[in-house]
């Protein structure tokens, strides 16, 4: 089984560090990972501002980049969510049958369903309040969706609870959206920044002292805000968790 | 060409892939049953705003519906007698027929109107009233309303309510589930927004 | 980089506590709606039936109308068909004139709304009164709903109360929503026994019966249609169903789904008109039937319009009805607006951050945010797509499209955080009006690999 680690543009340059836990995090869980280098963007900005065809070239790149691999795996739900979702679409037009949306996943989705480890040497003596990421929840169904009549689950909760030491809450209103929606939160930032003071609130009022998310994008919204007003919270991305102590 | 011919052509050149009509009886029998059909009713009701009572055996069903609206002058009522098994008990409660008056308006200022109805609903309170007068306005102006209604006329869902409904010989029939409301200014919830304030089944 | 929602969004915010208050109590219904949802064990199996039976309703308008046209004559009543706008509201018209009505009483019906039908008959001198109370509020304030099934949720009783002193002669300083409420209920009264004929949409045409289907919590219609004896019902087309078997299948969603309720108080069946009455019926397109031809689109005439969509949105929640320039806001106003008329409506296409809650909230199923994504795609074709939100994707684009470009930008990006906060944080970052700007890493992750320091 051969992992290509897919680290989306703004982790390597905001967030290596997310990137480097993902890698440590599989490689500890027996998984055979690479970087194929001359990764750059998944598109999704782009196509979610209305731009589509301006990713065209980029899910072709990303699809050459990765069509050795086993799996494709990367620490942001949103663009595994736009691969999956779009890509068949996006290289419709192209010779080539898109190779990489049926064998991308979330780190998180991978781990859960594919590795199912029963252990983790983590330990993580903190209280969390987990950020349900609107694609990751609704699009990639790492959890239930509050809407829906179905049994809770939550792929994050399990996997954090093979955390030691550790306190797992979820905000009130728990899959409630943060605002970002990459050009969302510049276009419409007066909206957007409504919707992320009152996210960060919410985790805030649980009494965690860090919001963690399979989403840097959410959290690094949030830290935005975050920092702008002060408040008495942190964000960390799952990985970093999940890969304490290794 | 008529706007009918028009609109039907435009459909029909519009219309892309035709759907199936899909098969219900799957869902019709996963749909919610309740156990204590009437305890259910009962609880509905309060939920909905209005009330259920039972009526048990050798009440006077006119008692029953003085004790509930002692101040009732007006009282229109549809129903002349109850019939139950083999026991029929007559209504002497009511002041007038609803077909007594010579227009709608007229049933302005009814205090409470006795109406039966035909089929109860027990997931959501509503029971079917299918017209049985001239005019069906008492079902609404009146500023309480009574329903009678056979208990074994209740239903645990509305696709069990559907089958057994009609609209009759004056072509309306309503569910009504509770009393008329509104919460359209700040969604405060208040009671008798145009119909009855209060809806009171009596299940014989 | 704005549009018309961004700015009048902007706006609402700015009064923070009316703000707080609408995205709070418009989530209670959310909450309610969910809570009601859950008791029932086969919802998400109802909601597929209803997406089911809608797009075989929709697929056959042709036969189902058609069917419901003869029943509703054989019933007795009359059956009109209007092409658009106009023609529904001079049928309307017409039926009124003949008639020589003066006074018109009116449940709420948003296909009026669409088709400008009070503003038409005023203009011909009928008085038309709204019924529904917060309609008639809002009409006696010369003002539009901001929410489909909650049409005055963005007005304070204390503005109510005021305007009640002045129309219904209420105690000054009383706005007590009880008080209020009865007062209008006085007042209404009145003018339902005065009218000479009374009009209600219907949230189903039944094919099978040939009868109308009406839904409200206040009892309007029906006090309406049992004062005067003359009827009339206009109903867009994809109203129609099938059966009284479908009926069985939507109204248990309708109201659940809208206001958390188990079903509206009156479900009523109008079938036949009244003794010594007449009951009209107008079938309205008016742009239904090209939608059919949108395969990206056409889901929207599975619509209930039970609100659900707005309540769960969160954008809708925080910035009001009135930001959007349709007359229907929220994730389905979005994608009404744009099939009536994209170059008017576009503006709405931002408020929306792409969370998909409305399709999980949809009774029928509605793919919302998917067809606003679509639409969003559509608006440089259109030649409106915003500039500066272009000039960025381009730009990213060139960027992202050259790896080594991309890996000497990594390199260097951290320089970025030296740059002086008053030359970052100016009125032309939009980001930095709300956020600080994220920080980036000394070493990207392409430097830590490279440099093999990710071990």
């Amino acid at each position: 089984m051969k992992v290509g680690l897919f680290i989306p543009c703004y982790i390597n340059s905001v967030f290596p560090q997310v990137g480097v836990a993902s890698y440590k995090l599989l490689k500890s869980l027996g998984v055979e990972v690479d970087y194929p280098l001359n990764q750059t963007c998944c598109g999704q900005p782009m196509a979610n501002a209305g731009f589509e065809h301006e990713s065209v070239e980029l899910a072709k790149h990303f699809d050459e980049l990765f069509k050795d691999y086993d799996y494709i795996v990367g620490p942001s739900a949103s663009c595994v969510a736009f691969v999956r979702d779009h890509y068949g679409k996006l290289l419709a037009g192209e010779t080539h049958r898109c190779a990489s949306e049926g064998r991308i996943y979330d780190i998180c989705e991978f781990i859960h369903d594919q590795i199912r480890p029963t252990e983790l040497k983590a330990s993580f003596p903190h209280k969390v309040s987990i950020q349900n990421s609107c694609h990751g929840v609704r699009l990639l169904h790492l959890s239930s969706p509050s809407e829906m009549n179905i049994p809770y689950y939550n792929k994050l909760r399990d996997l954090l609870s093979l955390v030691k030491d550790i306190e797992i809450v979820e905000p009130e209103r728990p899959d409630e959206c943060c605002g970002f929606g990459g050009m969302f939160a510049v276009e419409e930032h007066e909206v957007s920044g409504r919707m992320g003071r009152d996210k960060v609130q919410r985790h805030i009022d649980t009494g965690a002292e860090y919001i963690v998310g399979a989403d840097s994008s959410c959290l690094m919204h949030q830290n935005g805000i975050i920092s702008r007003d002060h408040l008495p919270i942190k964000t960390i991305h799952i990985v970093e968790i999940l890969a304490a102590g290794l | 060409m008529s706007s009918r011919e028009d609109i039907l052509q435009n459909i029909r050149r519009n219309t892309q892939k035709r759907y199936e009509k899909p098969d219900l009886s799957s869902l019709v029998q996963k749909a919610v049953k309740y156990e204590d059909k009437i305890g259910q009713f009962c609880s509905v009701m309060e939920r909905v705003g209005g009330k259920a009572v039972l009526l048990h055996e050798g009440e006077d069903v006119n008692e029953v519906i003085r004790k509930l609206y002692p101040e009732a002058r007006r009282i229109a009522s549809s129903v002349r007698v109850l019939k139950r098994g083999n026991e029929s008990q007559q209504l002497n409660c009511y002041t007038f027929h609803p077909d007594e008056v010579a227009a709608s308006a007229e049933l302005d200022g009814t205090d409470l109107g006795i109406v039966s109805g035909k089929v109860g609903v027990c997931e959501n309170g509503a029971v079917w009233l299918e017209q049985e007068m001239e005019e069906r306005g008492i079902y609404f102006i009146a500023e309480a309303l009574i329903i009678l209604l056979d208990k074994t006329c209740l239903v645990n869902n509305m696709h069990e309510a559907y089958p057994l409904i009609d609209t009759g010989e004056y072509g309306f029939g309503v569910f009504v589930s509770g009393p008329s409301k509104t919460a359209d200014i700040e969604q405060a919830l208040v009671m008798g927004a145009h119909g009855p304030r209060e809806v009171t089944v009596i299940l014989y | 980089m704005s549009t018309k929602h961004s700015k009048a969004a902007g706006r609402f915010l700015q009064h923070k506590e009316l703000a707080a208050w609408h995205d709070e109590t418009l989530w209670m219904v959310r909450a309610k709606r969910d809570k009601i949802s859950k008791e029932l064990p086969e919802w998400e199996d109802l909601r597929n039936m209803a997406e089911a039976i809608k797009m075989y309703s929709n697929s056959h308008l042709d036969t189902l109308l058609q069917e419901f046209e003869k029943n509703a004559q054989a019933n007795g009543a009359h059956v009109y068909w209007a092409k658009d706008a106009d023609e529904y509201c001079s049928i309307v018209h017409h039926i009124l004139e003949s008639h020589h009505v003066k006074h018109f009483i009116k449940s709420k019906s948003m296909l009026a709304e669409e088709c400008g039908l009070n503003e038409y008959l005023e203009d011909k001198g009928i008085e038309v009164v709204e019924s529904d109370l917060g309609e008639r509020i809002l009409q006696l304030m010369h003002k539009r709903p901001s929410h489909i099934v909650l049409p005055a949720i963005h007005i304070r009783k204390e503005e109510i109360g005021e305007l009640f002193v002045k129309e219904m002669g209420t105690e000054p300083g009383n706005n007590d929503q009880t008080y209020l409420t009865h007062a209008a209920r006085k007042n209404l009264r009145h003018k339902f026994i005065e009218a000479e004929a009374a009009m209600t949409g219907a949230n189903f045409a039944v094919a099978s019966t040939g009868e109308c289907v009406v839904c409200t919590n206040e009892g309007n219609a029906d006090m309406g249609t049992s004062q005067p004896k003359l009827q009339i019902t206009a109903f867009g087309m994809e109203k129609i169903v099938p059966d009284r078997e479908a009926l069985g299948v939507f109204t248990r969603l309708l109201a659940r789904s809208g206001t958390g309720q188990p079903i509206t108080t009156y479900t009523s069946h109008y079938r036949k008109p009244r003794k010594g009455g007449e009951l009209h019926i107008i079938i309205v397109d008016n742009g239904r039937s090209q939608i059919l031809a949108d395969k990206e689109h056409v889901k929207t005439l599975n619509c209930l319009r039970c609100g659900a969509c707005m309540n769960t949105c969160p954008v809708y929640r925080r910035s009001g009805g009135y930001s959007y320039t349709y007359f229907i806001p929220g994730p389905i106003g979005i994608n009404l607006g744009m099939l009536k008329a994209p170059l008017h409506y576009y503006d709405n296409v931002s408020a929306c951050s792409l969370c998909h809650s409305c399709q999980n909230v949809c009774p029928a199923k509605v793919d919302l945010a998917d067809q606003i994504y679509c639409w969003r795609q559509q608006l440089q074709r259109l030649g409106v797509a915003s500039t500066p939100k272009h000039v960025m994707s381009e730009g990213m684009k060139f960027l992202m499209e050259r790896p080594g470009l991309f890996d000497w930008a990594l390199k260097n990006a951290s320089l970025v955080n030296k740059i002086p906060h008053w030359m970052i944080y100016n009125g032309l970052n939009d980001w930095g009006k709300e956020h600080d700007m994220p920080v980036f890493a000394k070493e990207s992750f392409n430097e830590l690999w490279k440099k093999n320091k990710v071990k």
